[in-house]
């Protein structure tokens, strides 16, 4: 690993420095840390570690390419925020304080797997936004396959605007010379194969990036007779190349979706009731947070700029946001509408036959529960009582030492 | 003045929608006559048509929903010219 600073060839304006930061992980591989350099009001520099094995030049035209295409082509937008949270709070790191306690492990990058008292509040947070979810008119519940057919994706042209989420599931192809080949080889070099992926052409199967995509595969081309709501709680997975070690941002994450389908006004009032009621959650969990407008991580494309303003001045996107330091936030929900995008991409129509409006909720479960213990601390002795009295004995969630 | 750049955004409309006939008052969005994309395309319109930057608050749907909204935005950015 080696440091450096890294000048760009067009400096960008510090309104647009977040999208740049955002960027800089998936420009390559090679970049272990970085630390934007800004000198009155633009970033002209990058600081980076990066491996030994590239050379610096590769990594500046990449950089610069990144900047050219997809962050100076945004027209900056000032923050709007829609609500703020009227707590003051006050944080602690809670990871080495789990993972002391044997409450969380972590099996991998940007994967943690942990049990009480994490367990019970992540439970409990998932049965207060399921309850939120089948208030709604004509709410139902689905458990989904974790595994989504890449067609669902490549469908509504997915991979064109996030190809950097993208998580395709492989195996050894079905046939007997290939198995015999591999086994052959496996044992003769004593580790799988360098050339493993090309016994590998199976690549009908994606993790899924949201839950929301299993529910517009489900009502392909039907006809809904009636406005509805789908929830559903799953696996989902986006990998964003590096990760810190706390549960801040998970690769391997757990999702409660709620999704709207209907006309545009009934996906609008679904998605202003949630958000009402998600305000009303955080202030009784006593969290501080704000809501705001957002835009999706569009990467890799030519549309990147087009497609981020519309979505900003649309207002088809909100994050609520949970800091988790005094510095730091973490977005734990996103609000959006769809216009009739999924209706005309799937097939899904209305009872006149037309392609059905949608929207859809999302509530990263892992890290609602983790903002919450960087604001209330891993004891649940330190947590409001309007969990605890909720969760049961607050004693029998703690960990056995 | 107000008339040409009001004839000239709704020109720009009736060139991107399926319909033939659109009240200047008619907000385009809301009627599913085009794609949410459009208010991209909206933008840059005025921009180049106009020779204004739209930028910051400026860039707020509500000033791009009809045809009466966008020059009511035209016309106090060049006011400010």
């Amino acid at each position: 690993m080696r440091a450096l600073r890294v000048a760009l060839a067009e400096s960008v304006p510090v309104d647009l420095a977040p999208e740049l930061a955002k960027r800089l992980f998936f420009v390559s591989s090679a970049i272990a840390e970085f630390d934007l350099v800004a000198q009155g009001g633009v970033v002209n520099a990058v600081d980076l570690v990066i491996s030994d094995d590239v050379e610096e030049s590769a990594i500046a035209v990449k950089i610069g390419k990144v900047v050219a295409a997809e962050v100076l082509t945004q027209r900056p937008l000032p923050p709007r925020q829609v609500w703020r949270s009227p707590v003051t709070a006050t944080f602690v790191d809670p990871f080495p304080e789990l993972l002391a306690s044997d409450t969380a492990f972590v099996a991998g990058e940007g994967q943690v797997g942990f049990g009480e008292p994490l367990l019970s509040l992540v439970d409990y947070l998932d049965a207060r936004l399921r309850s939120i979810a089948l208030g709604l008119p004509r709410s139902r519940e689905f458990r989904y396959p974790t595994l989504l057919p890449t067609s669902v994706l490549d469908r509504f042209g997915y991979f064109g605007s996030f190809p950097q989420f993208a998580m395709f599931v492989t195996r050894l192809h079905n046939d007997i010379d290939v198995y015999g080949d591999f086994v052959e080889r496996y044992r003769a070099e004593g580790h799988l194969p360098d050339t493993l992926f090309e016994q590998c052409g199976d690549k009908e199967y994606c993790l899924p990036p949201t839950m929301c995509y299993h529910t517009y595969h489900q009502y392909t081309g039907r006809q809904l007779p009636q406005e509805m709501v789908v929830t559903a709680r799953g696996k989902s997975f986006r990998h964003e190349s590096r990760y810190h070690t706390s549960m801040e941002r998970l690769w391997d994450f757990t999702i409660r979706e709620i999704v709207f389908l209907g006309g545009e006004d009934f996906a609008t009032e679904c998605r202003n009731a949630v958000m009402a009621q998600a305000y009303a959650l955080l202030e009784e969990l006593e969290l501080a947070g704000f809501c705001e407008v957002a835009n999706d991580h569009f990467f890799g494309n030519a549309d990147t700029a087009g497609k981020i303003l519309t979505q900003r001045v649309m207002e088809l996107k909100f994050e609520l946001r949970v800091p988790v330091a005094e510095d730091r936030d973490i977005a734990v929900g996103s609000f959006n509408l769809h216009g009739r995008f999924f209706g005309e991409s799937f097939g899904i129509t209305d009872s006149a036959g037309s392609p059905t409006a949608s929207g859809c909720v999302g509530f990263g479960l892992e890290r609602l529960a983790y903002a919450f213990l960087c604001q209330h601390g891993a004891d649940p002795a330190g947590w409001p009582t309007a969990v605890t009295d909720r969760i049961g004995d607050p004693g029998a969630a703690r960990p056995h030492h | 003045m107000g008339a040409d750049s009001k004839a000239r955004i709704r020109e720009f409309v009736l060139d991107n929608i399926p319909e033939t006939e659109l009240a200047d008052d008619d907000d385009i969005f809301e009627r599913g006559l085009v794609r949410s994309m459009f208010v991209m395309q909206l933008v840059v319109f005025v921009e180049q048509e106009f020779g204004v930057q739209i930028t910051g608050d400026d860039l707020r749907f509500d000033h791009f929903r009809s045809v009466d909204r966008v020059d009511e935005l035209v016309a106090r950015k060049l006011a400010s010219v």
